[in-house]
């Protein structure tokens, strides 16, 4: 008995020894840089681009924490200088952590979350990459030309027969459908609230008429929907740019130019494409960044 | 399917790292309470409390000051594997009969004697089996690591609930339950090993 209690006492204390060094790896951080991303299939992609620009267009080595648990983490993973850069929203930074009004116009919430981000936490925006991951309506390409529907407000003479389907959020946001229908002075037939893979479901066998959609879903293409535009600017910009760290951007002055090559890069129906191709074709995330970045002749 | 098996070592190593940490706190800490009640109960009282914190809150609140990544993963691990294994101790321990303890005073034990060769033997399946449901939690709780950068087999899972991939959530859910399952096994013989012997024949002819 006397022996098994030492042996185990011999195992604790090489857990602990173990513990240790799992701990101290990873403390090089000489020619390094951390790139991060939320937990949803867009953000994790254009991580993943950016990861391997970095690594293509410099000698600097980089670490992937590519599945963070929203923006929380990623954002004060950020602030503490766990995280170098990560891909965020110019929206979601002016909301969600600048805790700011909605505002409408995209030039002038780029300006301000840049200003604010930079005064308060030494973090940059860098370009932005083209596309604006917002709401926004969507029908299918039937009913677009059956009825010649391209912009929203074209749905106003006909939202009396049409039945409307969101997420229940939608309903329930600010910038959700009470200002929608307002904006647009629609009335719909009816609403249903519904889970996000069933609404695409639900129009694909017409069973609802009108859906709200995020202008990159990938699901866009799987059911062949067509995007109104919201020609009242309704919906809140949300465009995707790199946030950086400004001490990272001194100690690796070649970083900006490099991740800037992706400005005005991706527009809303190329992230489409590259939502489709992972969420809905299964493609491996690093194959499908690589043929993008190769396309684009960037690397 | 090398990347699985990697991933699957990474992910057994973690959690029990996070599980010999409260180890290392978890006994020595339930020992030093079996000397005071009112201390007993407050420390019982704040290591249920850290089991009720939902895991990804107190995963998030941890990262604030420890960071990403595996070292954030590993203490939150040990903050839950700790009311299983200082609840068992100190039970083990208390529970022991008071003449078992009188004879061992009587024969000249000194208190650390006591301990070494009368308390902690007797106790120890106890302590085992709180090891073990430690250890099987720990497991579980390890596959949402990777929402702060740890590693595991929590990044196939996740992926695959993103993209609505079943192969791939498979592919690091069955490899999570199983070794969730050999530790189960594998810490149940022990216990049933290190079991003193007198003490299974005392409790049979007891029942």
């Amino acid at each position: 008995m006397k022996m098994k209690l030492s042996k185990c006492l011999a195992a604790i204390l090489v857990i602990g020894l173990m513990a240790g060094m799992i701990s101290g790896c990873g403390g090089d951080t000489g020619n390094k840089v951390t790139v991060g991303s939320k937990n949803f299939t867009e953000n994790i992609i254009v991580g993943e681009i950016l990861a391997q620009l970095i690594e293509a267009k410099t000698d600097i080595k980089v670490e992937r924490k590519l599945n963070l648990g929203g923006t929380l983490v990623a954002w004060e993973a950020l602030k503490k200088g766990d995280l170098d850069l990560y891909p965020d929203y110019t929206g979601t930074g002016l909301m969600a952590i600048l805790k700011k009004e909605v505002m409408h116009d995209s030039d002038q919430v780029y300006d301000l979350v840049q200003k604010e981000y930079n005064e308060l936490y030494q973090i940059k925006w860098l370009e932005p990459f083209g596309f604006n991951n917002t709401y926004t309506t969507a029908v299918t390409r039937e009913m677009a030309e059956q009825h010649n529907l391209v912009k929203t407000s074209d749905l106003k003479p006909y939202a009396k027969d049409l039945i409307f389907c969101a997420e229940q959020e939608f309903f329930n946001r600010d910038d959700g459908y009470d200002g929608f229908v307002k904006t647009y002075g629609l009335s719909f037939k009816d609403t249903k609230a519904i889970e996000t893979n069933l609404k695409y479901e639900a129009v694909g066998q017409n069973k609802v008429d009108v859906i709200d959609a995020f202008t990159t879903d990938g699901e866009l293409i799987t059911y062949d929907m067509v995007i109104l535009e919201d020609d009242k600017a309704f919906f809140p910009p949300y465009f995707c740019a790199p946030v950086v760290r400004m001490d990272t951007l001194e100690k690796h002055p070649e970083l900006e130019e490099v991740l800037n090559l992706l400005a005005g890069q991706i527009s809303d129906t190329e992230m489409q494409q590259l939502n489709y191709q992972v969420k809905e074709q299964k493609q491996d995330v690093a194959e499908v960044a690589a043929k993008f970045l190769q396309e684009k002749g960037l690397i | 399917m090398d990347g699985i098996l990697m991933l699957t070592a990474e992910h057994l190593v973690l959690s029990a790292i996070g599980v010999g940490l409260a180890l290392l706190v978890g006994i020595p800490l339930a020992i030093l309470i079996t000397r005071n009640q009112t201390i007993a109960g407050f420390t019982m009282a704040v290591t249920d409390v850290l089991q009720t914190i939902p895991s990804m809150a107190l995963l998030a609140a941890l990262m604030l000051y420890l960071g990403l990544g595996n070292t954030t993963l590993v203490v939150t691990l040990m903050l839950y594997s700790l009311l299983p294994i200082v609840r068992n101790t100190y039970t083990g321990i208390t529970g022991i009969d008071k003449g078992l303890l009188e004879a061992g005073e009587g024969m000249g034990m000194t208190r650390w004697q006591l301990l070494r060769m009368v308390q902690i033997p007797i106790a120890f399946p106890v302590i085992l089996a709180g090891i073990r449901v430690a250890m099987v939690t720990a497991i579980g709780i390890a596959t949402i690591g990777v929402l702060i950068g740890a590693g595991g087999l929590g990044a196939p899972i996740w992926r695959g609930m993103q993209i609505m991939d079943n192969a791939m959530i498979l592919s690091g859910a069955i490899p999570a339950a199983l070794i969730a399952i050999a530790c189960d096994i594998g810490l149940n013989r022990l216990e049933n090993a290190v079991t003193p012997r007198g003490l299974k024949v005392s409790s049979l002819a007891r029942s």
